[in-house]
């Protein structure tokens, strides 16, 4: 047992220097926009449409300790009862276009979509499959996209910043 | 001619209620009539006490009446019967010597056997008939054992004279009397082991029978538990308290245990009724042991308790059978699992259950909660002891009713949550409709007879002080406050029931009238319950009632000795296609494995063994006319 706290203690800290100030920049301008826009916080409801889960590895990262994506306001709901914004991957499954349509007719207006992903774009590599429709927008009206594939959890800050820059109260 | 006898029974209803009121505000009155029978004649008193309970039998014959007035055919034809029963239980409260009293106890037996064994084609109504039979007789019998032998002991069959001459009798003989009486009150009442009949009984009658044996005839048995352990045998030790406590705890944890894991709409109730009773026999329990160490006005504080919740359950009981019967006979089951979605079919009812739920769960401002609390406060008054013993057994009361409440809170978020939300889940709750207006007029009136039991506190209290104070010698009121407040125990405890509902309202209106104020924007769009995006939402895809009720079944395991069937059929070609699927899942009762069962099988070997008597050879039987002829020679 003394042998492990000695190491411990020698070793120091070991993680990775904290975020990069990238992030707390935008982090910061999105805190403040959502305190315009939303008073207090954004509430998300993620919505999976088929994606093969890098975009939601992302995500997940999002609220993990590392980026804390929740001291700047933004929180991810269990329910489109609870959201403002559905944040949709995946290049809409035939199976899934149904079930995002009704995601997106519960969401209490007023409510936007953000459509994550290559995939959510525009069907990305699985454009022109038969089992896919190809991008959100051919389900639900979409308001802004994230590209990438998957996109960084920087770039999802910097995504969600200017979606709601272009929303108007 | 239906309408006439319930209109009839109705109308004993309020001459009895008015009477009892009568007799509660310190009014006396006595028939006496030597010639109509034997041994004492009939003897008729109203005292406080009595007067109490007849006034509770009128309360509830009302409301029940009118529902049966409505209710279908089949149910409500023993009318006549039913008439008897109101009629036997209000003389019950009224006698003043053993014959009267025995006389009376009897014919709401019988008559309450009758109505049990209302539906004559059925196994499982015979059955139940049998069982209620061949347990209200046992305590018949121990009974009259008891009265008569307190009467020869005293040398009077009259109860009062039995409150005289008590305190000059043996402990011994007391304690004896005590026990025997003790056991055949606690047999009605149903008091756990003695339970049986009622998860029997109460399903097989019909709904406003149910709510009448349930709301008022089990009390009856609670009416002689508080006359044998603080009025006919005067101060008994404090051991008398202690039984009825341990036997008041046992009841509401083990009753409520029962109810949550049973899925039968009116015996989940009749479970309730089992914990209830339990609840108020904690009540008098602690009011016994505390008469026993000499606090009078502490014992007041349980007794009242105990009246509190007797009145109560007799309010919340009686509407949520009713509201069961309606249920039941909307969708033609008493399986919760085959109902849901009655909400909407079934506007009245659901929202009378509702209330009448929220009582049973002891939430304010329903009276539930007001009883309850003085419960607590008269069990945590156990400060005012200095045996460790007793103590002990008081903080057991205390945790058993802590844990019932809250097991009492979710089997009522089950019973109400499956049998009303949801979807339907059969064609039978589909096609449901509202019971008709009687039907609704009745539970309309017992639910805002809980409403107000639970808003008055300050008027009910006091006039219950005073029935109490009638039985219990030199107890001074243990509850004072003004029309707002209600403080109790010398400032241990204060509760304003009337400030909880106000606030509780105030919660629900004033945001929204801040809001309608401020004119903050408000758009409403309808669109169907979110079901996860599903796009084919069917009533197997519920939450079940088994499903709820299975974490607890994990946790108490041990009490309920659960037994599980699996059976899952598989395609021949692959195991990932399953053809067919069943699962049962069994709780076993303790009480009849390890109780009843040994018992009755002691008494068949036994009857066995008597009957190599009965041979039926006739030389056998001169021979056995010579012996005791021979016998009777020898000794005398």
């Amino acid at each position: 047992m003394f042998r492990q706290l000695r190491t411990a203690l020698r070793a120091g800290i070991v993680t990775e220097p904290a975020a990069a100030r990238e992030i707390e920049r935008i982090g910061e301008r999105l805190a403040s926009e959502i305190a315009r826009l939303f008073g207090r916080s954004l509430a998300i409801r993620q919505v999976d449409a088929g994606s093969c889960n890098g975009c939601e590895l992302e995500i997940g990262g999002l609220t993990a300790p590392h980026y804390d994506v929740e001291r700047f306001g933004v929180h991810f709901v269990a329910s489109p009862r609870h959201a403002d914004c559905l944040l949709v991957t995946g290049p809409v499954t035939r199976n899934m276009a149904e079930a995002l349509r009704r995601t997106w007719e519960a969401t209490p207006d007023p409510k936007f979509v953000i459509a994550v992903g290559d995939c959510g774009r525009d069907g990305g590599v699985f454009r022109g499959s038969y089992a896919v429709l190809g991008g959100v927008a051919e389900v639900v009206p979409v308001d802004a996209v994230i590209p990438g594939c998957p996109p960084s959890p920087a770039a999802l800050l910097a995504g969600l910043l200017d979606a709601i820059g272009r929303q108007r109260r | 001619m239906n309408g006439l006898v319930y209109g009839l029974a109705a109308f004993v209803g309020i001459v009895a209620t008015a009477l009892g009121c009568y007799g509660m505000v310190g009014g006396t009155g006595a028939v006496r009539l030597a010639w109509l029978v034997p041994l004492g004649g009939l003897d008729l008193t109203l005292d406080s006490l009595g007067a109490f309970f007849l006034a509770l039998i009128g309360f509830a014959a009302v409301p029940t009446s009118i529902y049966a007035m409505a209710a279908p055919p089949d149910e409500s034809k023993a009318r006549f019967t039913f008439l008897g029963f109101v009629l036997s239980m209000c003389l019950v409260p009224l006698a003043a010597n053993t014959m009267t009293f025995v006389i009376a106890w009897e014919l709401m037996s019988i008559t309450s056997y009758f109505l049990v064994l209302q539906d004559r084609e059925s196994r499982s109504s015979v059955y139940a008939g049998w069982v209620y039979a061949v347990m209200t007789h046992a305590g018949l019998a121990c009974l009259l054992a008891g009265m008569l032998l307190l009467g020869a002991w005293t040398g009077s069959p009259r109860f009062e004279d039995w409150r005289a001459a008590a305190p000059a009798l043996a402990s011994g003989a007391r304690s004896g009397a005590f026990i025997l009486l003790a056991l055949g009150f606690a047999g009605k009442a149903g008091v756990i082991p003695l339970h049986v009949w009622l998860p029997l009984a109460h399903p097989a009658a019909p709904s406003h029978v149910s709510a009448l044996m349930s709301g008022v005839m089990i009390k009856l048995g609670v009416y002689g538990l508080a006359r044998v352990s603080l009025d006919w045998l005067g101060i008994g030790p404090a051991w008398w308290g202690l039984t009825i406590l341990i036997a008041g705890a046992a009841s509401s944890v083990i009753g409520v245990l029962y109810a949550l894991v049973d899925h039968d709409l009116k015996r989940l109730l009749a479970f309730h009724s089992i914990e209830n009773v339990g609840i108020i026999l904690l009540g008098l329990g602690s009011s016994v042991v505390f008469q026993a160490a000499g606090q009078p006005t502490l014992a007041l504080l349980g007794l009242t308790a105990a009246l509190y919740h007797t009145v109560n359950h007799a309010a919340f009981k009686a509407l949520l059978f009713l509201g069961a019967g309606a249920v039941v006979h909307a969708t033609g089951t008493r399986n919760m699992e085959a109902m849901g979605g009655l909400i909407k079919r079934m506007p009245w009812t659901a929202a009378c259950f509702l209330v009448g739920s929220a009582a049973i769960a002891a939430l304010p401002p329903l009276n539930g909660f007001v009883s309850e609390w003085l419960t607590f406060v008269a069990l945590f008054q156990n400060r005012h002891l200095s045996s460790i013993g007793l103590n002990l057994v008081f903080v057991l009361g205390i945790a058993s009713l802590a844990l019932t409440g809250g097991l009492a809170m979710a089997c009522f978020v089950k019973a109400f949550g499956i049998t009303f939300l949801a979807l339907p889940r059969s064609d039978a709750a589909a096609s449901a409709v509202e019971a008709p207006v009687a039907t609704r007029l009745a539970m309309v009136m017992l639910a805002a007879a809980c409403v107000g039991l639970g808003l008055g506190p300050t008027v009910i209290v006091p006039a219950l002080g005073a029935v109490g104070a009638s039985v219990l010698e030199r107890a001074a009121p243990a509850m004072v406050g003004d029309w707002l407040t209600l403080e109790v125990a010398g400032g241990y405890a204060s509760l304003s029931a009337l400030a909880i509902a106000i606030a509780l309202g105030a919660a629900f209106i004033v945001p929204m009238a801040a809001l309608r104020l401020v004119r903050a924007p408000h758009r409403t769009r309808d669109y169907e319950t979110w079901g996860c995006g599903r796009i084919v939402q069917t009533a197997r895809m519920e939450y079940t009632a088994t499903a709820f009720a299975s974490p607890f079944k994990r946790v108490f395991d041990f009490f309920y000795r659960t037994t599980t069937r699996l059976d899952i059929e598989f395609h021949p070609q692959s195991r990932f296609f399953v053809q067919r699927i069943e699962y049962e899942n069994h709780t076993s009762s303790i009480f009849h494995d390890w109780l009843y069962r040994p018992a009755l099988e002691l008494l068949r070997a036994g009857a066995r063994a008597a009957g190599g008597l009965q041979s039926g050879s006739a030389n056998l039987y001169l021979a056995y006319i010579l012996a005791a002829l021979l016998l009777m020679l020898v000794l005398t």
